[in-house]
This record gives structure tokens, C-alpha cells and sequence, in this order.
């Protein structure tokens, strides 16, 4: 089966170019038909694939050659190892429902067509990304992701703000690109190779996998450090110095791609796409991609502990940061939004903590719960047709199952058991504290306790109280139903994947040995983490479940609040340190070039102009006139002749 | 006899050209003018060829050619200025600059 | 002698030619009426003829009568003719100050010329009277027919594209 991995990633593609071809033409039922047909293939296809690797372990990675450049090859392929047969299964069952969805989202959108192609193309990005062995293969589908979540957060041109928060994501993500890419190169210099494989294990990607069993990541540090397949490093860095420089040039791309501060600031504005398109960059691609990247790099993280320890600050900085400005916003999307930026966060910071199986888990189970809280908002605002909180209320009556689902996800999210995000968020602050990091698991437990009160902030004002918009809300069609449910029912299931009496995930990732898991049964922290989240809820419910209550908390808190709702003045501030000064030498150098540079050549123009002009005037056709200059010219040349010879 | 005054000769005729066609508004008189140069042309030619270091008959052919083409171009010449005479009713030089500008 | 010339009949032949020539053509650009300068022009023409005839060059001298002093004057004089409005008198004059200049250019370029003309040392062969040693119309239809015949075809080629040319362009146009 894993011989047609590589159809994953085709079968989308498949259905965009099918789409770019004959989407016109194409009722919007026979659009769905195809793009959701195509990728439900990829899961199918997928799911087998992580059946197998199951069952046997990995598989080599099928490469061919791609580019000779002298002694060194470029291969391009790929391959199947137990870390992104997880993720092709979980990108490709959120991405199908999200696609399902949009069906009764995007109803009688004039360019239906148009949105189901970006949809595919994105997808099949996000799963070539995955499934590829090759750094640069890797960073080719890394930015045809970037290129895809700015057609998409685009998709209405039309409004100027979706216009400017394409553009805000397109570049804020191409800040992050530019690590990446040049810690891509360094690796390259360093091991003349962009293979994954050759790099982390040094082996021929060809040969089969004799790491199979119980060869520990670590190996890439001693590699590194000592080994045959490293190179002359490049500008006589020093070994360590090496591999910490480029895991935080890696981690740079992540920050851009899953918005970690101080890249944090695109998502959110990228609230302005269609709902899909948010639950799709939130769960599945986009942002997933960042901590995939960091991931897939563990070996080199765990090379450098510097490095590492910076993906865990910045991971957990982030989730107390975004989960601080979630508490005020009143836009539905943009709590969850920040929420997203939040849970990315965590994910860092277990990654960063080394606790590699808690990170991907929470990737995963962050997949189902957030793809679940965007599509339910997404199928609320289809039905009150506007984003503030304060206009909604009381849809708990008006579209029950829409509230059931929501409320899934809300307590997925708030770490509530036996939800899935409680299994996967109590394994990251467990692995924070048993590491010895106890800031970290202070603000990771603040930070829980900000998301438990910010998503039931959202769930009491959407669903709690009394309707206070003028429309008549219902529940979507089928379409819109039927990945809710099962997205809700994966929301309050999955933690169940990893349990610490059953870690099955953990087992499955630990093909190279066991990274980053510590089963151990910590009831304590257990305990801590289910109080914390239902002591949020518990004050959200204070202050929402009454009105007027609320906005006096906001007033005792004053300045904390503005800071909060003013997301801490970042964009603000990144306009005054970095936009207005890129700005005013931008004009400055403008101003040289149009009047300085522009103004030589047109002085020259001009003055040849002017002069052609007047010179003009001295034709006036009298051939006498001519002849009679002429006469003059051949004497003057004459006496000069004459002078030079020697005869005057 | 030497070279120098047939020479000369052919200078003041040339000078006495030139300057008549420069001066001359009527257009039959600014094509003699420039006969009047062709044949001083032709006397320095006739006279190289009588008085050259070795005195060659060639320089006699190429006076031939030059009177040959000098009826032509009196032929053609003429064909224009009564064109120019029917357009403009005119044969004043000043009146032929319409190429100017 | 004369101007440091010996004053032979060749000499004395050469300055009546020369003295003809220079007149008829000063008095060319001076005079007005039509016929007065048709006859200064065949003056020109037949001077510069006799010239030929003094250089030993008898079939270019003919050649010269039969074509300018005969053809190309009788041209001159008609068309001078059909262009003749009513009056008898030549077209207004250019300005004094254009046509001083225009002397005053024609008489550095002449005098540069003569000054260059006398310190000029020329080669020349003195030896011969005659320099030719057969009849110059033998010798100039040996060279036209062997070694310009190309040239003397093209010639002809080119009078007839004159001839046909000049005929077009005075036709009157329908």
C-alpha cells in the first residue's frame, strides 16, 4: 500500500486541475462530488497506509533524481514513516470535511468553482508537504501552502480588509520563509544533501530502514558532532554552533507559518476568508505545517537543547499571549482564532520540552476540536449572518445540534475530560513539569485556564441567552451536518488515542526510538489541569450567565482590558518599528529614483529635445542657403588642409 | 605652356559657377551655373590628362562621360523646373522649400 | 614673356580663351535680359571648347560645341522662355548682404585654391608636345570600347532613363 502513497497528494491535484479545466461548466453538486471524492480517496488511502505502517514499520523512501548539480544530487520523492502516515490520515479527513462543508457554506458564491479548486490545491500542498523526504521538495510546497492561504484568505477581493489580510498573511509568513530557507541552505552546505533521512541518520535513502528498531533520534547529535556524513561546515562554525544556528532558522519558518510570536500577528486578520478556509488553515494545513516542520526536524532540536529551549519559550510565551488577547475580542473567528495561535503554542512548547509524542498529539486532537469550533461557527454565521458575539444569543434552542457540537469542541478545547484536547494538553504540561520546567508549566496552566474562560465566553454569548438579531436561524443542510457530527464525535473520542494507560500514538511514533514520552500516570497534574479548566468555565459562566456583570469585571480590570483588546498593540507596534520606516525609505529611495535618477535622464531627453527643436528652425528648405554653408565649410577645410600641408 | 593656368582657369570658372548658384533665383540660371562647374571640372580633367606625368588619353573619356551626364542632367533638370513652373507658376528658388522642417 | 610664360601663340591663344571665358561668365551673372545671356552662355561654353582644342583634346573640344554650346544653350534659351512672365526682365535679385557673402565665400575658396594651385610643385612632362602618339579620337575610341566599356554602356543606360525621366516628369498631368 505505501507504493501508492504517493496517489494522497495526486488525487487532489487531480481534482484541481479537473476543476481549473471543466469548473465552470460544472453544477455546484458535481464540484463537491469531485473535490470531496478526491480527497475521501486520499484518506481511504491514507488510513491504509498508517494501517500497514503499523503493522510493519516504516517504509523506504522512493526517490529519483531531480537535478544533477555536478557531484551532487537533487532527488526528489517520497517516503512513509510513522510521523506523516499520522498526518496524512488527519490532514486528509479534516481537509474532506471541510470540503464537505463548504458545500452548504459557499451556496450560490458566483465563484463556487473557483473556491473548490483553491481548496484542492491547497490540500494537495499540505499533503505533498507531508508525504515528501526532501528539504527543498519540502520548501516547494511549503510556499505553494503560503501561496494557497493567501489566494484563499483572498477569496473575496472584493473587501478591502480581506484583501489587506491576504497580503498581511502572504508576507508576515514570507518573513518566517526566509529562516527557513536559509537554514535549508546551511543543512545543505553542511551535508551536501537535502534528503531528511540522510541528514538526521546518515544513510542512503535508498537502502531499507535499518533503524527501524530502537535506534535513538539522538544518533543525529553524535552524526553531527562527529560523524561520517557531515561536511566541512560552512563559515568554520563550530559543530554546536552549526546545528543550534540552523534549528533556529528552522524554527523561524515555523514561527511564521503556525503564527508564534512575533509572527502571530496574520492569523487572526486572517479571519476575513470564509469560514472554510479558516477551519482548513487552523486544523489541517496551514499552520499544522510550522509545528510539522519542527517535528519533522526533532533530531535536530534535540541536537541543540539552546535551540530547543527557544522553541519552548516562544511556544509558551505565545499560548499565554494569545490566550490573554482571546478574552476581549468580539469577533466569533477571531477568539478562535487566537485560540488556534494559542494551542499552537502548547504544541511548541512540547516540541520544545522534547515531549515529541504530546506535540503531535495535540496537533492532532487540536485538528478535530478546532476544525469542529470553526465549522460551527462557520454554520452560525451562515445562519445569523454576522460575527460579533453581542448580536448573537440563544441559538441554543435555535440549532441544537450545532450547539452540541460546539459545545464538544468548547470543552475539547477548555481540556475538560474526557474530551480529547484534556488527554493531549495534560501530556504537554505533565512533560513541562516533569522536565524540570516549571515557569513553562505555570504559564501553560494560566494560559488553560484564559482558554477555558475565553471559548465559554464565546459559547454562552453565541448559544446562552436570548436571540438578539432579527433573522430566523436554523441548522444547515446536510452537508453542514454531517461534518459537524463527525467531527464533534472525533473531538470527544480522541484523546482516547493516547491515554496513558493505552499510548497507542506514542507506541506507533516510536519507530526510532522512544522520543520525548513519559507514561507515567500523573494523577496530581491530572487533577490540577481538569480544575483549572473548569474554574475558567466556572467564571465565564459568572460573567456571561448574567448581564451587566461582565462589564464591570472589564471596568475593575481597566488598563489589562484595553491592553487585551487592543491585542497588546502589536500591529501598532509593528507599524511604527517596522512598516513606517520600511515605508519612509521606500519613499526616500522613490523620491531619489523619480527625481534624482528619472530626472537626469529626463533632463538629458529634454535637453536633446529642446534642442532638436530649435535646431529645427534652421531648416528652411532655401537649398541656397545650404549651399552657401557649405561653401563655407569646404573653404574652412580647405585652409585647414592647406595649413596642415604646409602651402599657406 | 605649363598645368597651372589651364588650373587656375578651371578655379576662377568653378568660383564664378558656385557663386551663380548660390545667388540666382531663377532656376534656369542656377542650372547654368552648375554646367559652368561641370566644365571647369572638365578642363582640370583635360588638362591632367594632357600635361600628367604620363599623359593618358583617360582623362579625355571621363571629360566625355561628365558631358554626357551633364546632358542628362540638364534633360532632367528642365523636366522638373517645368513641373515645378506648371505647380507654382513660378521658377524662383525660394519658392521651391516646401522640404523644410 | 608673359606672367613668366614664354609668349607664344599657344600662350597668347590660351589668355584671349582664358579672357573670353571669365567675361562671358561675369557678365552671365550681371546681365538680365534673356538673350544677352544666352549669348554670354554660348560664349562660356565655346571658350572652354577652344580650351579643349589648345589641351590637344579636338573630339572632346567638338564634343563640347556640338553638346553645350549647341544642344544645352538652345535648351536653356527656351526654357528661359516658357518660364517668362509677360516681362522681359529677370526675377528679383537675392539681397545685396547674401550675395556678398556668397562672394566673399567664393573668393577665399578661389584664392585658397590659386595660392594652393601655385605652391604646388606638379609632375609633370614637359618633354612632348604632343603627348599623344596617335589621334586622340583612335586613342579615346580604343578606351571607351576596351576598357570603359562597361561604364560607357551604363552611361547609355542612364541617358535613356533621363530622357524617358524628363519626359514623365514635365508631362502635363491629366
Amino acid at each position: 500500500m505505501t507504493g501508492l502513497a504517493w496517489l494522497v497528494p495526486v488525487l487532489p491535484l487531480a481534482a484541481y486541475v479537473l476543476l481549473l479545466i471543466g469548473g465552470r461548466r460544472l453544477a455546484e453538486g458535481a464540484v463537491t462530488s469531485i473535490a470531496v471524492l478526491a480527497v475521501a480517496a486520499s484518506f481511504v488511502i491514507s488510513l491504509a497506509i498508517m494501517i500497514q505502517v503499523a503493522l510493519h514499520g516504516p517504509q523506504p523512501a522512493v526517490t529519483f533524481p531531480w537535478l544533477v548539480l555536478g557531484s551532487a544530487t537533487i532527488s526528489f520523492g517520497f517516503e512513509v514513516t510513522s510521523l506523516n502516515a499520522m498526518m496524512l490520515v488527519m490532514v486528509s479527513f479534516v481537509s474532506a470535511l471541510v470540503l464537505l462543508f463548504s458545500r452548504g457554506y459557499m451556496r450560490g458564491d458566483a465563484r463556487f468553482a473557483r473556491f473548490y479548486q483553491y481548496l484542492s490545491l491547497f490540500v494537495f500542498a499540505m499533503l505533498g508537504l507531508v508525504i515528501t523526504s526532501n528539504l527543498l521538495e519540502f520548501y516547494i510546497f511549503w510556499e505553494l501552502v503560503g501561496v494557497c492561504s493567501y489566494l484563499l484568505v483572498g477569496f473575496w477581493y472584493f473587501k478591502p480588509e480581506a484583501a489587506a489580510a491576504a497580503k498581511k498573511a502572504f508576507i508576515v509568513t514570507r518573513i518566517g520563509d526566509v529562516g527557513l530557507f536559509v537554514g535549508m541552505i546551511l543543512l545543505y552546505l553542511g551535508f551536501h544533501t537535502m534528503n531528511f533521512d540522510t541528514i538526521f541518520y546518515g544513510q542512503a535513502v535508498s537502502s531499507p530502514y535499518t533503524m527501524a528498531h530502537g535506534a535513538p533520534a539522538l544518533l543525529f547529535a553524535a552524526h553531527a558532532l562527529t560523524g561520517p556524513g557531515i561536511h566541512a561546515l560552512p563559515y568554520g562554525l563550530a559543530p554546536a554552533a552549526f546545528v543550534t544556528l540552523t534549528a533556529l532558522l528552522v524554527f523561524v519558518g515555523a514561527v511564521g507559518k503556525s503564527a508564534q510570536f512575533p509572527l502571530h500577528v496574520w492569523l487572526p486578520d486572517a479571519m476575513e476568508g470564509p469560514t472554510p478556509v479558516s477551519a482548513l488553515i487552523h486544523a489541517a494545513t496551514m499552520v499544522a505545517a510550522g509545528v510539522y516542520l519542527v517535528a519533522r526536524m526533532f533530531p535536530l532540536f534535540q541536537a541543540s537543547p539552546a535551540a530547543s529551549d527557544v522553541v519552548a519559550i516562544v511556544g509558551g510565551f505565545t499560548a499565554i499571549l494569545a490566550a490573554l488577547i482571546g478574552l476581549t475580542q468580539h469577533d466569533i473567528k477571531r477568539v478562535i482564532a487566537y485560540s488556534t495561535v494559542s494551542q499552537l503554542g502548547y504544541m511548541m512548547l512540547a516540541l520544545g520540552v522534547g515531549a515529541y509524542v504530546s506535540g503531535i498529539f495535540h496537533l492532532m486532537t487540536h485538528a478535530f476540536f478546532k476544525a469542529l469550533l470553526f465549522l460551527t461557527a462557520g454554520s452560525v454565521i451562515h445562519a445569523v449572518e454576522t460575527q460579533d458575539l453581542f448580536e448573537m444569543g440563544g441559538l441554543r434552542k435555535l440549532m441544537p445540534l450545532t450547539n452540541a457540537a460546539f459545545l464538544a469542541g468548547a470543552l475539547a478545547l477548555s481540556g475538560i475530560p474526557p474530551f480529547a484536547g484534556f488527554w493531549s494538553k495534560d501530556e504537554i504540561l505533565s512533560a513541562a513539569f516533569s522536565s524540570g520546567n516549571y515557569v513553562l508549566y505555570a504559564v501553560g496552566l494560566i494560559a488553560a485556564f484564559c482558554t477555558a474562560f475565553y471559548i465559554f465566553r464565546v459559547y454562552f454569548l453565541t448559544f446562552g441567552g436570548e436571540y438578539k438579531g432579527d433573522r430566523h436561524p436554523h441548522e444547515g443542510g446536510l452537508a453542514m451536518t454531517i461534518p459537524l457530527t463527525a467531527l464533534a464525535v472525533m473531538a470527544t473520542v480522541a484523546g482516547f488515542f493516547n491515554t496513558p494507560w493505552a499510548p497507542w500514538i506514542a507506541n506507533f511514533l516510536q519507530d526510532r526510538g522512544a522520543v520525548g514520552y513519559d507514561p507515567a500516570v500523573n494523577w496530581g497534574l491530572m487533577v490540577v489541569s481538569a480544575v483549572v479548566g473548569l474554574a475558567g468555565i466556572g467564571l465565564a459562566y459568572y460573567a456571561y450567565g448574567a448581564p451587566g456583570r461582565a462589564q464591570r469585571m472589564a471596568q475593575k480590570s481597566g488598563f489589562l482590558y484595553t491592553l487585551s483588546f487592543n491585542k497588546f498593540y502589536f500591529d501598532e507596534l509593528y507599524d511604527r518599528i517596522v512598516t513606517r520606516p520600511i515605508r519612509a525609505i521606500a519613499e526616500a529611495l522613490g523620491f531619489v529614483d523619480r527625481w534624482i535618477i528619472d530626472g537626469l535622464v529626463r533632463l538629458v531627453s529634454g535637453g536633446v529635445y529642446t534642442g532638436g527643436a530649435g535646431l529645427r528652425y534652421g531648416n528652411t528648405g532655401q537649398i541656397q542657403t545650404y549651399g552657401l554653408v557649405t561653401l563655407f565649410g569646404v573653404a574652412v577645410l580647405l585652409i585647414i588642409a592647406a595649413g596642415i600641408g604646409g602651402v599657406l | 605652356m605649363a598645368l597651372q593656368p589651364f588650373l587656375a582657369l578651371g578655379a576662377i570658372l568653378f568660383a564664378i559657377g558656385a557663386y551663380g548658384a548660390l545667388t540666382k533665383r531663377n532656376l534656369i540660371i542656377v542650372l547654368i551655373s552648375l554646367e559652368m562647374m561641370l566644365n571647369a571640372a572638365n578642363i582640370n580633367l583635360v588638362a591632367f590628362s594632357h600635361f600628367g606625368k604620363t599623359p593618358h588619353v583617360a582623362g579625355q573619356v571621363f571629360a566625355l562621360f561628365i558631358i554626357a551626364l551633364g546632358a542628362a542632367e540638364v534633360a532632367v533638370g528642365l523636366g522638373i523646373l517645368l513641373a515645378f513652373f506648371r505647380m507654382r507658376n513660378s521658377a524662383d528658388v525660394k519658392d521651391a522649400s516646401a522640404m523644410k522642417w | 614673356m608673359f606672367f613668366g610664360m614664354p609668349l607664344t601663340g599657344q600662350t597668347v591663344s590660351f589668355f584671349l580663351l582664358a579672357l573670353l571665358i571669365i567675361a562671358s561668365g561675369v557678365m552671365l551673372m550681371t546681365l538680365t535680359k534673356v538673350m544677352h545671356m544666352a549669348v554670354a552662355l554660348a560664349g562660356v561654353f565655346l571658350g572652354v571648347a577652344g580650351i579643349f582644342i589648345l589641351l590637344g583634346a579636338d573630339f572632346v573640344g567638338m564634343a563640347q560645341i556640338l553638346v553645350y554650346a549647341g544642344a544645352i544653350t538652345i535648351l536653356m534659351v527656351f526654357a528661359l522662355m516658357l518660364t517668362q512672365k509677360g516681362d522681359d526682365t529677370e526675377s528679383p535679385e537675392a539681397s545685396t548682404g547674401r550675395s556678398l557673402l556668397t562672394l566673399l565665400g567664393v573668393v577665399v575658396f578661389t584664392g585658397i585654391m590659386l595660392l594652393v594651385l601655385r605652391g604646388t610643385t606638379w609632375p609633370y612632362s614637359q618633354s612632348a608636345v604632343d603627348p599623344y602618339t596617335q589621334p586622340t579620337v583612335v586613342l579615346i575610341a580604343q578606351s571607351l570600347y576596351h576598357t570603359y566599356t562597361i561604364p560607357f554602356e551604363l552611361l547609355s543606360l542612364i541617358l535613356t532613363a533621363a530622357l524617358v525621366g524628363s519626359v514623365v516628369i514635365a508631362r502635363k498631368e491629366d
